[in-house]
């Protein structure tokens, strides 16, 4: 626990937010992220490199859509498994956490995943972990796969200003280039000094209670454990809308009330 | 206004009006003034704001006068429209709302709403989690019976069940209140804890071993899920023996939570989280099927698939999507709960036994709407911690029941 105790400097002030964009999917977003536009994954497609769900340092195209979600679900089991062994406090947040709450399945339609990390944990892994590749012997794959994890150097940089840099590491497929968004949730310093002890929030601008992610519970995703927030069906009612716990119809799926799985329309 | 009516020269109320409009009429104003307010100095402080009424008061009496003098017609043209409005009104106020909210409870009830909004809360297969038990079923044993018939049969023993709100902690309104009640647990009583027996109160540890000592049944609250997740954290961590570092990495709140999973020790702990979710306490004769659930239920979804999170801390209820929230604005879960449970009761009016198709809430939680006994939810959270009251309700032989209540210290101030 001493690497806790060494605590990294924050940077504030407005000079210190960085220029540059650490983790690269395509120019096209750096362009979108700067406008603050909504990016459909169409337009994505015809204007980047190639997508901004794949890590372009490992991959130049995109997987077939039925190999997917199989190496989503190992990129999270894999992910799940080395947090725990080393020790690292995650929890699944945002699409992955809806997609969790429905069937502890990842959705057939999504292409990325969503994590979060405590404070103490983003300074643990930047200084022990950054760039470790991680070998996996997985049941279905020849030879395995390898894994990376990426700290984004600006995760030092706590404004939320720095718009460019809002994902603070990376667990990578370095087979396909698909990755996990790891984002640190951080004590809303702002927030506290007006009067909200428990206030947290993100670089990606999430504001959070304490009370609402903490204590973790834990449960199962893709038949790994896993441990999500607290107050589980209240974020996701803030972030998706009550009608996200409710609709059986989402993106050309439908939820099967027997079988529980999520069945593609027509 | 006695005392000036007296003056035979106002009796006259036109005099007084013109005199009060046109000081200079036929006689000069101060001839009426006299030095009579001297002697009757009491009555007559009042009498400044007189020139005033003297200039209302006739209006309006010649108006009632001429009312009253009027042909019938006229006083009905004023008096029926009158009471037209005022009922109206009364309707508008009194009687609309309540309609409304009958009729969009009905709506929200309604499977063709549905489809309309694209399916209602608790389709998700719920989510598994670890040390956590979604239900268990009362030992039937313990479950009152139907009354002998007669009343004459007394060789069966009596079961009485005693379900208890929210304890947080106050022991010694516990003990009052199983004085109180009578408590005699070789005499086939039996006592169940709505959940939240800890936390905020005194002697959260002694509450835990008081109900251990009695065999008690219990569901988990919303304290009990937090405590008991917190503990198997700072097992995991391997922090549950040591002190917290005073550097400001824990908020007052984690601080107190933190210190009363710490308190737990591994019996009481263990305990508790033998606490399910959901108690079934099976079928009540007079009562229909009764549960036990710390803040409430979803309408319409079976007991495995309410979901945890939800039966431990909601309050209100969307009525569109039937999605619970655990505070903020909406309908309270009772009133959607009771409805649907009414519906269900009148669906089933041709049987016999229309009440054994029902289902019966007992819960806590809701200290701000205190006791809220209503045909298929039982609110038994009365604020104790906070010098509210601690409630029992008693279920005996044949589902007759009782409410008995003691007092409490306010244990806020004494922090």
């Amino acid at each position: 626990m001493s690497l806790m105790g060494s605590r990294v400097n924050d940077y504030e002030s407005h000079e210190d937010i960085p220029t540059q964009k650490y983790f690269h999917e395509s120019t096209y977003v750096k362009l979108f992220d700067l406008l603050g536009v909504y990016r459909p994954d169409e337009i994505s497609c015809r204007f980047s490199s190639f997508h901004h769900h794949y890590d372009d340092r490992f991959a130049n195209d995109t997987l077939p859509y039925e190999q997917v979600i199989p190496h989503l679900k190992a990129l999270m089991q894999t992910y799940l498994s080395t947090m725990s062994a080393i020790g690292v406090e995650t929890w699944i947040m945002h699409g992955t956490l809806l997609a969790w709450w429905w069937n502890e399945k990842i959705f057939p339609w999504d292409n990325d995943l969503d994590v979060q990390i405590s404070e103490p944990a983003i300074h643990i892994l930047a200084k022990s972990f950054n760039m470790t590749q991680h070998h996996f012997d997985l049941p279905s794959v020849e030879g395995g796969r390898n894994y990376m994890l990426d700290v984004n150097p600006y995760y030092v940089v706590q404004s939320t200003e720095d718009k460019l840099n809002m994902i603070d590491a990376r667990w990578i497929d370095m087979s396909s280039g698909l990755f996990i968004d790891i984002t640190a949730v951080r004590k809303d310093e702002e927030r506290r000094r007006k009067g909200n002890p428990e206030a947290l929030r993100c670089k990606d601008r999430h504001r959070y209670h304490a009370s609402e992610i903490f204590p973790l519970r834990d449960s199962y995703f893709e038949d790994v454990p896993v441990k999500v927030p607290y107050a589980y069906t209240e974020l996701l009612k803030r972030e998706y809308g009550s009608k996200a716990l409710a609709q059986t119809e989402f993106s050309d799926h439908r939820f099967n009330e027997h079988t529980k799985i999520w069945e593609a329309m027509g | 206004m006695a005392t000036h009516d007296a003056d035979p020269r106002n009796v006259d109320s036109d005099d007084v009006e013109k005199s009060s409009r046109a000081p200079s009429s036929s006689r000069p104003l101060i001839d009426s003034a006299r030095n009579e307010w001297q002697s009757h100095s009491h009555s007559h402080i009042a009498h400044p704001p007189s020139s005033n009424d003297a200039h209302n008061t006739p209006q309006g009496m010649q108006m009632i006068q001429s009312l009253a003098s009027a042909p019938r017609f006229r006083r009905y043209v004023i008096i029926y429209p009158a009471i037209l409005f005022l009922g109206l009104l009364g309707w508008w106020i009194a009687v609309t709302p309540r309609l409304q909210e009958q009729r969009s409870l009905l709506f929200s009830l309604d499977p063709a709403s549905k489809d309309k909004f694209g399916g209602w809360f608790g389709t998700n297969s719920p989510p598994r989690f670890d040390y956590l038990i979604q239900i268990r079923n009362l030992d039937q044993a313990l479950v009152p019976l139907a009354l002998p018939e007669g009343d004459k049969d007394q060789s069966q023993r009596r079961r009485r069940l005693i379900v208890i709100g929210d304890v947080h902690g106050c022991k010694d309104e516990l003990l009052q209140l199983l004085k109180k009640v009578s408590f005699a647990p070789a005499d086939g009583d039996h006592l169940i804890f709505a959940g939240d027996l800890i936390s905020k109160g005194p002697d959260s540890p002694g509450v835990v071993d008081l109900a251990r000592k009695h065999s008690a049944s219990c569901v988990r609250g919303n304290h009990e899920d937090r405590s008991l997740l917190l503990r198997h954290q700072l097992v995991a961590s391997n922090t549950l023996d040591k002190e917290d570092a005073d550097d400001g990495s824990f908020t007052a709140k984690e601080q107190r939570e933190r210190a009363l999973a710490r308190s737990l020790n591994e019996e009481q702990a263990r305990w508790l989280e033998t606490c399910p979710v959901i108690l079934d306490v099976g079928s009540i004769p007079g009562m229909g099927h009764v549960v036990v659930a710390h803040a409430g239920l979803v309408p319409g979804v079976e007991l495995e698939k309410q979901d945890p999170a939800t039966v431990m801390n909601m309050r209100v209820i969307d009525l569109d999507t039937h999605v619970p929230s655990w505070d903020g604005k909406g309908v309270k879960w009772v009133k959607i709960f009771n409805k649907h449970q009414s519906l269900i009761a009148s669906k089933n009016k041709a049987s016999s036994d229309n009440v054994s198709q029902t289902m019966t809430v007992i819960y806590g939680h809701d200290a701000d709407s205190s006791l809220s006994i209503r045909p298929y939810t039982k609110g038994l959270d009365s604020g104790c911690v906070k010098g509210g009251k601690l409630t029992a309700m008693i279920i005996e032989d044949g589902g007759k029941q009782n409410i008995v209540q003691v007092k409490c210290r306010d244990y806020r101030k004494e922090k």
